[in-house]
């Protein structure tokens, strides 16, 4: 499995990308302390005025600056570990309710679980953007930046609507598995030799499940950054949403948070021509195309992986082959592990 | 008989189940978590399902509030066109390739896998904003403005939605049937046709199909949500006058009954009529 993807090389170049990419934004924290450089106007040489913020990318600023000057490249390392830790946050979270609460409602009979799927029907037909904005507005937007509650108490309360909100799927999702998972054999052998609920899950049931964990854990992810990417559109930003005067602002630089910000600025007027706008576009919609990418590429190493153990029906059938045609009874039928074939009665 | 019974049961228990979850946005006062109040909104909402003629929004052009129910309809009859319509397209779409891949050699597979898999992780977002930028670069160089990139009051956008929605739909579509042809093309029972002579044009739709027909119904049915969520993203980017975008400029909660009801009663229908025509055969019984 492991060696599968390091020799992976489209999973491994997707992976150098993130990681660095987190380093960068975590270094900047550490280091810089978060700092974002402010660019006002800038001038020529002979100290011409020759250009004022919202500047065009250039070799100064790499991917130019906003209105109020901020240097765009560094407001999206710095941006990037939150966007990041947010959707992680709540992909773990959703999977960890999900399973303890769906392990020990999958061991039940067919009939509750038939109920428990009927009750949470409901949370399937709704998008889950339009609820978390409603349940969220009133309570994440500010009048005065003086008002604004810690940032403890807003992300406390996001990220728990965000992992309510998604549980229903994830943990009907995680009980059809495992039901799918105890009808198989070696389970049903694991119940008559006496295995204990506790020592079935943790020996046979959980080495099953992590693969699957793992591909709902990028599915998740992608489904919150686009859950984020919804609300900061909605003008619901993560961390809250302050107005202002001339407009809403974020409280943090973060990726769907400025997506949101910039795509508001620039509806009025030409906002397609504004780098402002498709910097964070085009970062976003790259990071959901790189999570997904990791996502099929694990999924392929964990086929491949499933692929080797997998016995085939040849191998039975020369087996079985083998064990009636044997001269002696006490020939080994594996020698070395190679099928003895040519054993013929003599 | 007993499945009527089933059948209203869950009905009343999903009605339970959206009130509860219209009743949601009550539930966060001011950061916290207030259960009362959560309670309190639960209550309102069941004696507002008594007086659904009585909701009212605000109507920003008549500059006042207007019964809810009679203005719906328009709304509705734009959502229902627009996911109606790119449905159609994508199925379509997606069972024309299905046949192209069934009938293609391995290296042709390859490369259709490896392209529709590739398009697959590109986020419908991206669709949405390529499109709109296409437009206007369009625009910008041929002077061709027959292509709407947003809707106005009275101004009704259906190209490019239908566009970006399809693609996201089909792309969806086109992972799962390649995946299922690939699972079933090995099964006896075509084994066995192929043996007999069949045609392969027979084998696809005749054989392989009806078998598919079920799964895709559930599958499609268990993904629904996703869909709507890149409809109601569209309907709000592209201002089409649907009720997603109804439901986001008015964040009520008993509009947002109103909309839960009106999105799931015919969900349900469809259930019910989808388990009641497909034949027993088709959902893997004998």
């Amino acid at each position: 499995m492991r060696r599968t993807l390091l020799r992976d090389p489209i999973f491994m170049i997707g992976f150098v990308i993130f990681v660095s990419l987190l380093l960068l934004s975590i270094g900047n924290t550490v280091f810089r302390d978060g700092q974002v450089d402010q660019f006002l106007n800038r001038y020529s040489d002979e100290g011409r005025l020759i250009g004022i913020p919202p500047l065009e990318p250039s070799k100064d600023q790499w991917l130019g600056t906003d209105r109020a000057g901020n240097d765009l490249f560094q407001m999206m390392i710095e941006g990037f570990k939150w966007t990041v830790g947010i959707c992680a946050t709540v992909a773990l979270g959703r999977i960890a309710i999900g399973l303890l609460i769906g392990i020990p409602l999958a061991f039940r009979g067919g009939r509750v679980n038939r109920l428990f799927k009927m009750v949470l029907d409901g949370f399937l037909i709704l998008p889950i953007s339009l609820l978390a904005m409603m349940m969220l507005f009133s309570s994440l937007s500010f009048a005065d930046s003086t008002m604004v509650p810690p940032l403890v108490d807003r992300v406390t309360l996001q990220l728990t609507v965000f992992v309510l909100l998604g549980l229903p799927a994830v943990t009907l999702y995680l009980i059809t598995e495992i039901r799918q998972l105890l009808q198989q054999e070696f389970m049903i052998v694991a119940e008559t030799l006496g295995g204990s609920v506790w020592h079935r899950v943790r020996r046979h049931l959980w080495p099953h499940l992590v693969p699957t964990m793992v591909i709902v854990f990028m599915q998740q992810f992608v489904q919150t950054l686009m859950l984020l990417i919804h609300l900061s559109l909605f003008g619901v930003f993560f961390g809250g949403t302050i107005y202002l005067f001339e407009g809403v602002m974020p409280t943090l630089f973060e990726w769907s948070s400025m997506f949101g910000y910039y795509f508001k600025q620039f509806t009025a007027t030409t906002w397609m021509t504004s780098h402002m706008f498709l910097v964070p576009a085009i970062g976003l919609s790259m990071l959901v195309f790189l999570s997904n990418l990791l996502t099929s590429r694990l999924e392929r190493a964990f086929r491949l992986r499933r692929q080797e153990a997998v016995v085939t029906e040849e191998t039975i059938s020369q087996a079985e082959a083998a064990a009636a045609s044997l001269a002696d009874p006490f020939t080994l039928v594996h020698a070395d592990g190679k099928l003895q074939q040519n054993s013929k009665p003599s | 008989m007993n499945w009527i019974a089933q059948k209203s049961a869950q009905f009343f228990i999903t009605i339970f189940v959206l009130i509860a979850i219209s009743a949601l946005p009550s539930l966060v006062v001011q950061l916290e978590f207030v259960p009362s109040n959560y309670w309190n909104g639960i209550q309102q909402q069941f004696s507002q399902l008594a007086k659904l003629d009585e909701i009212t929004y605000y109507n920003v052009t008549a500059q006042r509030e207007l019964p809810l129910l009679p203005d719906l309809a328009p709304l509705m009859k734009e959502t229902v066109i627009i996911f109606m319509t790119s449905l159609v397209v994508s199925v379509g779409f997606a069972l024309l390739y299905a046949y192209f891949f069934y009938r293609s050699g391995k290296r042709v597979r390859t490369v259709l896998q490896q392209t529709s898999q590739t398009l697959e992780m590109i986020p419908d977002l991206f669709w949405l904003i390529f499109s709109q930028f296409l437009a206007i670069t369009i625009y910008k160089k041929t002077g061709f403005d027959r292509i709407e990139v947003a809707g106005g009051f009275a101004e009704y956008i259906r190209f490019l939605p239908i566009v970006t929605l399809t693609l996201t739909i089909l792309f969806f579509f086109l992972k799962w049937l390649t995946k299922h042809i690939l699972e079933e093309e090995v099964s006896l029972f075509l084994e066995l046709a192929r043996a007999k002579g069949v045609q392969p044009a027979a084998l696809f739709w005749r054989h392989l199909l009806p078998n598919l027909v079920y799964r895709f119904y559930l599958f499609f049915r268990s993904n629904l949500i996703t869909v709507l969520s890149s409809l109601l993203i569209i309907e709000y980017l592209f201002n089409v006058q649907g009720i997603f975008r109804f439901a986001v400029y008015n964040p009520v909660m008993p509009i947002l009954l109103v909309i839960l009801l009106v999105v799931y009663i015919p969900i349900f229908i469809l259930d019910l009529v989808a388990e009641w025509l497909i034949p027993n055969a088709w959902k893997g019984g004998i």
